[in-house]
């Protein structure tokens, strides 16, 4: 709330002062990258892929060399080995998903591995709050994480736009509902567009005077959603006039649809910067693959959706000189458990991977596989490898330009840099070692009152913390930069029920947990 | 003379609200007037859209009168029938379905399904003084199912367990629905057994229906309940089973069974959360067990109460609120043993109720939306039974078009606009619903829908012979606007909307036209010379903002 009010004092003060600096007055300036996050020049548009319901990365991501474990506890939904593509030596993915393969190949695609939060909650609407707030789990936050950035932008708005500067919306909702991840202060910042084509103008009523009371308020609201319709309703119709497909989509998919509508209105010329689709029908409890045909079933269909769908979205930007200009990510609200249930389906777990695709996205598989244990209990999900909020700072940082202090305020004070980005045009580089494995080892292992890690550092800024099996941080072991070399740490279990637990050893973009059982 | 003075002669201004949201009031019997203004309001939260009868009734009948009718009991009404089916022979137009089995000759689903979802839209059209399909609304969002469950009889008997007690014991209830076949399919409670305990329904049980999901007290620690509490409950409910799903058997009905060797015989140990209660083996009436078990949680009150406040009064809670009418309810609530008439009649006679601050922020749902200008203005449904159910059946489409599909609702946790913070009732309103809601009026008022042979349309001429001086066009506007929008315009407003029925001619004019037509109704041009510039002012008035609200 502090941190909240701050932000919106400090743009406040900057938008109303009377002084004028290098001779520019400063509300100018203050629509420049000198006091927002948002670099004008910066074309770079972001797409989100919501897959609701809760995706099981463990079928859509493949650890090869954990087969074994795969075959103990989820024998029933298990993609047979032969037929999974591989990614790397070690990382395959879901047949379904084979555009993720050819885009990876090709340098266009990425994948972060296990991504999740500490103290992961298992509800649906209470674990997408999280995702699309970027909130600690045990705080609720009102607004979304990209609305919170766009506050930092335009103080103001709603009030007073659209305007000559931004004729356009700054983010649209491919469907019914806005997205939670659009809520502003006083607004969302998505507009939600079905069909770009039949956007026909609303007669608005003849506005009076509001009563300060909650009939005037839902009014007023009202008043300014229907004007809102209406203003960007042009644009978005002359930019989907203006706009074109260069590839036939498929017809049957909702995302196919909603994506075409993406690539249709970027073509045409609207200068949003943020769109979300999504896919719904996740929530794969039973019948996640077919009974013998472990390739069919829900998820299968689910996965070659989304594949169709991202092929068909990225060939139409590339022909139309697009595609550097454009990154998508997907996310779900959960990861599912390790292990099946007995009808062919998994319940609601903990992390899972995200996917990024475009040609300015790493090719690479940031992460280590899950260790798949085939005595692992039955609610174990796979345990959190990265924080989510470092996937979405780092797209802030390497995508609009955000800097690292204000991705900071936005999201939590721990970020961590990921280098999901590459370069691609003119945005920030990096070159950050991802992928060295962390030497982490536990002993004994199995324990009965606690146990020592050994683990090799070079010298730089770690995280070393122990979670129980249900993902919730037990205890920070250490958060401080230690001198290169080989360490030791006793860690004590004495006073913890017997149970898995795992150690979580971050240093910058990279990663290792390390699973150990208590007796 | 000038329009706009004479106008402001004969409107009254409405009087400047004073202290917004500080709430004064609770749940002491409301003592005031008894006017249009307040049936108006009841009518308008306990029924889908009051007509000028029903508020003509309830003015002259009393607050009280009114509160009783609203409870009355009814009975259930007649079964959803075929309709529009062609002439498929395994289909005949007219004939009931609920207790029929399936057939490999002929898709017997689709059909049925229109049936039911046409049957709930007739309900709601010819609902009256009644109180019981808004609570079946209300249970409907609060127990959510969807159309995974395909067998549209389970979706038949489902509702009908909760209009038979939608205003009676909520315990009873919660027992009833945990067994319900629908539910069983829908939340997987068909597939929890000993073997693999699935927890899709004890995590819902708990987190929506009941208790509510408190803050994060710690790991797995919701504060009303914990993730124990969740796995062992799943484990209680282990043993139902549904029968008769999409069967082709004519012997085997729908309905739940438990089966004593899927059942979890061992003992279930709860969180501090309840107690530390164990649930030991009681077979077929360890659910019941569990439901008795999760009641004695005052959570449990506190939590439906907040939700029947935000769906009769305000989504915006506050502490005051909290203090004066969220908590003395949910007391009433667990001295009257979880009957729930008592105290939705307390709350719906209260002060609190017809507190100025509550009248008319309730933004309409699509539902509303829609119902409320065909009822309202006297589009008559038709007699024919197949003209009925189409367009019972239009309506379905059009409020599924706007993300409120009946019997498919998208979230587990219902619809957004009764849980989703900080936009509850705003949920329903984006661009995508505004063009919606725009066009639907727009087609009402205009060329109308031809779901069948009868088209779905208002006839404004005939509307405006209901009304009490329709040649006068000042008190015209000013009874239209009390019975379709929630509270007075602003006299600019009405000068507007006057100004869309008679644009740029003084007022005697429409009394002249609407007089000559009164005289002659069989002047076809005249006719259609008045009903296009009704058609102007209803599409004014009907894209008002103030149209949204309730």
């Amino acid at each position: 709330m502090k941190r909240r009010n701050f932000l919106k004092a400090a743009a406040g003060t900057a938008a109303s002062a009377p002084f004028v600096l290098n001779g520019m007055p400063l509300q100018t300036l203050a629509q420049t990258a000198l006091f927002s996050g948002i670099d004008t020049e910066n074309d770079n548009i972001l797409v989100l892929i919501q897959l609701q319901g809760g995706n099981d990365g463990l079928n859509t991501i493949i650890p090869l060399d954990q087969y074994a474990g795969l075959a103990a506890v989820r024998s029933n939904i298990m993609i047979p080995e032969s037929t999974v593509i591989p990614l790397t030596d070690t990382v395959g993915v879901h047949p379904g998903l084979s555009t993720l393969h050819a885009l990876f190949d090709d340098g266009k695609a990425g994948v972060v591995q296990a991504v999740g939060y500490p103290n992961q909650n298992r509800s649906h609407f209470r674990s997408m709050d999280i995702w699309t707030s970027g909130s600690p789990a045990e705080e609720t936050w009102a607004d979304g994480w990209l609305g919170r950035y766009l506050d930092t932008c335009f103080t103001t708005y709603p009030e007073g736009y659209p305007n000559t500067e931004h004729p356009h919306p700054f983010a649209i909702t491919m469907g019914g509902n806005v997205s939670e991840t659009c809520q502003g202060w006083a607004a969302n910042y998505c507009m939600t567009v079905g069909d770009p084509f039949s956007l026909t103008p609303l007669l608005e009523g003849e506005p009076g005077a509001l009563p300060a009371t909650p009939y005037g308020d839902e009014l007023a609201f009202l008043r300014q959603s229907i004007a809102q319709a209406n203003a960007y309703g042009e644009v978005i119709t002359e930019a989907a006039n203006n706009g074109t497909n260069r590839i036939v989509y498929p017809e049957d998919s909702s995302l196919a649809r909603q994506l075409r509508n993406v690539a249709l209105l970027i073509s045409g010329g609207l200068q949003t910067k943020i769109y979300v689709v999504s896919l719904g029908g996740f929530d794969t409890h039973a019948d996640q693959v077919l009974e013998d045909a472990p390739l069919g079933g829900d998820h299968a269909q689910l996965l070659k959706q989304l594949s169709a769908a991202v092929r068909s979205f990225q060939l139409d930007l590339e022909r139309q000189g697009l595609e550097e200009r454009v990154v998508s990510m997907t996310f779900s609200e959960f990861g599912r458990r390790i292990r099946s249930n007995a009808s062919r389906g998994t319940d609601h777990g903990t992390a899972s991977p995200m996917l990024l695709f475009g040609p300015c996205v790493n090719p690479q598989v940031l992460g280590e596989n899950p260790e798949i244990d085939s005595h692992l209990g039955n609610s174990e999900g796979i345990p959190m490898q990265f924080d989510f909020r470092d996937v979405y700072g780092s797209i802030l940082v390497d995508w609009f330009g955000v800097e690292d202090s204000l991705v900071r305020s936005l999201l939590y004070q721990d970020f961590t840099y990921l280098p999901v980005i590459r370069n691609c045009a003119d945005v920030a580089t990096s070159t950050v070692d991802t992928q060295t494995a962390i030497v982490l080892e536990a002993f004994p292992n199995p324990c009965r009152s606690g146990f020592t890690l050994e683990f090799i550092t070079l010298g730089e800024h770690l995280r070393l913390s122990l979670f129980d099996a249900l993902s919730a941080e037990v205890r920070v072991l250490a958060n401080k930069p230690l001198p290169a070399g080989r360490h030791r740490l006793q860690v004590d279990l004495s006073r913890l029920p017997a149970s898995a637990y795992f150690v979580r050893l971050q240093m910058g973009p990279r990663v290792q947990t390390q699973r150990v059982v208590k007796l | 003379m000038d329009r706009r003075s004479l106008l402001a002669g004969r409107f009254i201004p409405r009087q400047p609200a004073t202290t917004p949201f500080l709430v004064t009031t609770g749940l002491e019997p409301y003592p005031g007037p008894w006017e249009f203004a307040q049936a108006a309001h009841l009518l308008r939260r306990t029924t889908f859209a009051p007509t000028k009868a029903m508020l003509s009734a309830a003015v002259n009948q009393g607050l009280d009168a009114t509160i009783l009718q609203l409870f009355s009991p009814l009975p259930l009404p007649e079964p959803p029938i075929y309709f529009d089916t062609g002439d498929e022979p395994l289909i005949p137009p007219g004939a009931p379905w609920i207790d029929d089995p399936y057939s490999s000759e002929a898709d017997l689903v689709q059909p049925r399904r229109r049936s039911l979802q046409s049957w709930t839209m007739q309900l709601i059209w010819q609902e009256g003084i009644s109180i019981r399909e808004n609570l079946c609304l209300f249970w409907h969002n609060h127990f959510a199912v969807d159309n995974n469950v395909e067998d549209p009889r389970l979706h038949y008997r489902y509702i009908t367990t909760i209009r038979t007690q939608a205003w009676g014991n909520f315990r009873q209830l919660v027992k009833d629905i945990t067994i319900d076949p629908c539910m069983l399919r829908f939340l997987n409670g068909n597939q929890n057994d000993e073997q693999s305990p699935n927890e899709n329904y004890a995590r819902e049980l708990l987190e929506l229906y009941t208790v509510g999901k408190g803050a994060a007290a710690g790991p797995g620690d919701y504060t009303t309940f914990t993730e124990q509490d969740v796995a062992a409950m799943a484990r209680v409910l282990t043993g139902w089973v549904d029968t008769g799903y999409l069967t082709e058997d004519p012997a085997e009905a729908i309905g739940a069974t438990f089966v004593p060797e899927r059942h979890d015989p061992g003992a279930k140990q709860l969180s501090p959360r309840f107690n530390q209660a164990v649930l030991t083996d009681t077979g077929e009436q360890e659910y019941a067990d569990l439901i008795d078990v999760i009641f004695a949680q005052p959570a449990v009150a506190t939590h439906i109460c907040r939700k029947l406040y935000r769906h009769f009064v305000y989504y915006k809670i506050n502490e005051a609120t909290e203090a004066q009418v969220i908590a003395p309810l949910a007391q009433l609530l667990i001295e009257q043993d979880y009957e729930l008439e008592p105290v939705l009649q307390t709350l719906l006679r209260s002060t609190h109720f017809f507190d100025v601050l509550n009248l008319g922020p309730m933004i309409k749902h699509p539902l509303q939306f829609v119902v409320a200008p065909i009822k309202q203005t006297g589009i008559p449904l038709p007699e024919d039974q197949e003209e009925r159910y189409h367009h019972g059946h239009q309506i379905y489409r059009l409020i599924a078009g706007m993300g409120m599909a009946y019997f498919d609702i998208p979230e587990v946790a219902g619809w957004k606009a009764y849980y989703q913070p900080p936009l509850y009732y705003r949920n329903w309103i984006n661009a995508i619903t505004l063009h919606q809601r725009s066009d639907v009026v727009r087609r009402l008022v205009t060329s109308g829908y031809t779901p069948g042979e009868v088209p779905l349309r208002m006839d404004p001429l005939a509307f405006l012979e209901t009304l009490d001086n329709a040649l006068e066009p000042v008190s015209m506007i000013a009874e239209i606007v009390q019975l379709l929008l929630p509270l007075h315009l602003e006299l600019g407003q009405l000068v507007a909307l006057k100004e869309l029925l008679i644009p740029g001619l003084p007022d005697f004019e429409w009394t002249v036209e609407y007089g000559s037509y009164l005289a002659d109704p069989t002047d076809d041009n005249l006719r259609q010379a008045l009903a296009s510039k009704l058609e102007d002012f209803f599409l004014g008035l009907f894209n008002m903002a103030e149209f949204h609200l309730s």
